[in-house]
Parts: C-alpha cells; structure tokens; sequence
C-alpha cells in the first residue's frame, strides 16, 4: 500500500509542474498590477489638447463615470482600439482622452510642434473615429506617472465620486468590456 | 593574463564613468541612494530590466522621478512607497510579505525540514526491518568457521 503511494508521488509532482507551467503559458505578462485600482484618482490641471488655454481639472468631472483612455499618434493598438471605443461612444460612455507624448524630451533641446501634434491627432480621428469628449494633454508626463502609467494604450474606469474601479493595460474591446468594464457599469 | 586585468580595469572604470557623467548630486550618499534605487526598481513596460538598464520612456520617466526625490532629500524607503503607490508592488525587486507571498519564504523551509524528516523516519524503519534470526545465526558462524580453517591453512 505505502509502496504504491511512492510510485506514483513523481506522477503527481509532474501532474503538478504541468498545471502550473501550462497556467504560465496562457498568463498575460503584461497584466500588471496597478497601484491605483480602488483609490482616489490623482489630482490633475492639464491643458486641451486642442485649445491650451482651456484647463481641465478633476473638478470638471465630479460626478461622472467615465473612462480615461491614454494614448498616442506613434500607437498602432492605439489606432486599433478607436473603432471600438468610438462605438461606446455611441452607446452613451464618456470618454477622455489623455494624449501620451513620449518622443519629446527636453533634454535633448526636442521642439514641441503643438501644431503640427494636432493636425495629426485631427487626421488621425477623422480617418479611425472620435470617441473623446475631449483630450488632454500631458506633456511632463506626470499624471501619466501618477496614474501607474506603463504605455499606451491604458484605460481607466472612474466613478462619480472620482474612485479608479479599472485600470486595463492593453486595447480595449469587446471581450475586454464585457469581462472587465460591463459588470462594475451594471450592464 | 595581465592584459586581461588591464582590460577588465577599463571595462569597469568606463562603467564607473558613465554613471557619473549625467546625474549631479549634491553628495556622495544621495548618488549612491539613486544608484541602489535605480538597480532595485523594475519598469513596468520591458519586464525583467530594471530602470537603470532600461530604454523605455517609463523607464526614464521613473528615472527622473527617481533623481528629483532623491534631490529632494527623501529616504529610500519614501520613494520605494511613492512608486509602489503608482506602479503596485510589482515595480519592487524585493516582494513583501503578504499572505499570498508568505509561501515563497515558508516553502525552502518546509521542504529541507520535510526531507530530513524522511530520511531519519526511513532510516528508523529500516533499522527495525532488520531483526536478527536463528538462521542468520548459523550461517554467520559457518563463514567464520570456513574462513578461520583458510586462514590457519
């Protein structure tokens, strides 16, 4: 009886080592965890993207539930996402745009072309869809960084009381609403 | 060899330079802190670099961030918190201690106790197998027997 025990304890500890290898090859890496889920959402006062001297502040968005959505021109998920979410759009979600700058750095004596940036962004909506209310523009990148911001595209779901419910790496989509966002909306 | 060595020097002593070139700290400490610091946080968009080594603009922008406290005059342990409280514990090299970690530290333990424990129960079983019959007896003093005879031979 004890000797059949022993025989099959390198059987159980290879069952093992394979559920949790194979665990490993289907795990996303870069679902990261987020500082920032649950809390408050970082103070923030970033210009409009399209007109600079319009500020925005948490203040302008008490009360709302609305997604933050970082992004970028030089982003290919980026522009593969904005069909989607010009569809939420269209089902009623408030989106924000936060425009994630990263070639400009002034270190090394960069330019910023606010111009020619926003010729590319209104390009660049026309041709894939709008689904913003509004951009913001985030050029020190520290809200960004106060967000737990690794890349773009990122979203965040906040509620009225200005709470982080969501923070999702990655393009959002359909699976993704429907797993991720849906159930905290009560759709 | 010693072209070897005198290589390795300047391997090193370029190294050592480079660091210094870019950051001015005010003192010794504070360069040394942004060096412990930079080596111990992780970017969270090339996974498996640390911000020193790496090229992503998180990566720079942490490094900066870095520099700036530590400018500042914050203690290691503020800024580890400030970029935990941003980026999760992932941003860490050092896990904490948390239920869901406390196996990593338990497990070695468990497992070295639990093999002794096994080879001293085996062992303890093993010695209690072996009883000593009548039989044993006998042919045990047959082989001496024969062995003494080849001896005095």
């Amino acid at each position: 009886m004890n000797k059949k025990w022993f025989v099959l304890t390198p059987l159980a500890v290879f069952i093992l080592l394979c559920a949790f290898l194979l665990k490993g090859l289907f795990s996303d890496p870069r679902e990261l965890q987020s500082g920032r889920v649950n809390q408050a959402l970082p103070a923030f006062d970033l210009p409009d993207l399209m007109e600079p001297q319009k500020r925005w502040t948490n203040a302008d968005m008490a009360g709302q539930t609305y997604l933050i959505n970082v992004w970028g021109t030089w982003c290919p998920t980026c522009l593969a996402e904005l069909g989607y979410l010009t569809e939420l759009r269209e089902r009623g979600v408030t989106i924000v745009g936060l425009y994630y700058e990263q070639g400009y750095d002034p270190d090394f004596g960069d330019r910023f072309d606010l111009a020619a940036l926003q010729q590319e962004v209104r390009d660049m909506l026309a041709r894939a869809g709008d689904p913003y209310q509004f951009n913001m523009l985030d050029l020190d990148r520290q809200f960004i960084l106060d967000l737990g911001v690794s890349g773009a595209p990122e979203t965040f779901l906040v509620n009225g009381e200005g709470k982080v419910l969501v923070h999702h790496t990655g393009d959002v989509n359909e699976r993704v609403w429907r797993a991720k966002f849906a159930p905290l909306l009560g759709e | 060899m010693r072209f070897v060595f005198v290589l390795l020097a300047l391997v090193f002593a370029v190294s050592a330079a480079a660091v210094e070139e870019k950051y001015d700290f005010a003192n010794d400490e504070q360069a040394a802190l942004f060096a412990e610091l930079t080596k111990e946080l992780r970017c969270p968009k090339c996974q498996n670099q640390n911000i020193a080594d790496s090229d992503a603009v998180v990566a720079k922008d942490l490094r900066e961030k870095v520099e700036q406290l530590v400018k500042e005059g914050q203690s290691k342990d503020q800024v580890i918190d400030y970029m935990i409280d941003r980026y999760g514990y992932f941003v860490h090299y050092q896990p904490p201690v948390t239920p869901a970690t406390i196996l990593l530290w338990i497990l070695p333990g468990l497992i070295v106790v639990g093999g002794f424990a096994f080879i001293i129960l085996r062992q303890k079983k093993a010695a209690q197998k072996a009883s000593w019959s009548e039989t044993d007896e006998q042919q045990l003093q047959k082989l001496i027997t024969r062995y003494k005879r080849k001896e005095s031979a």
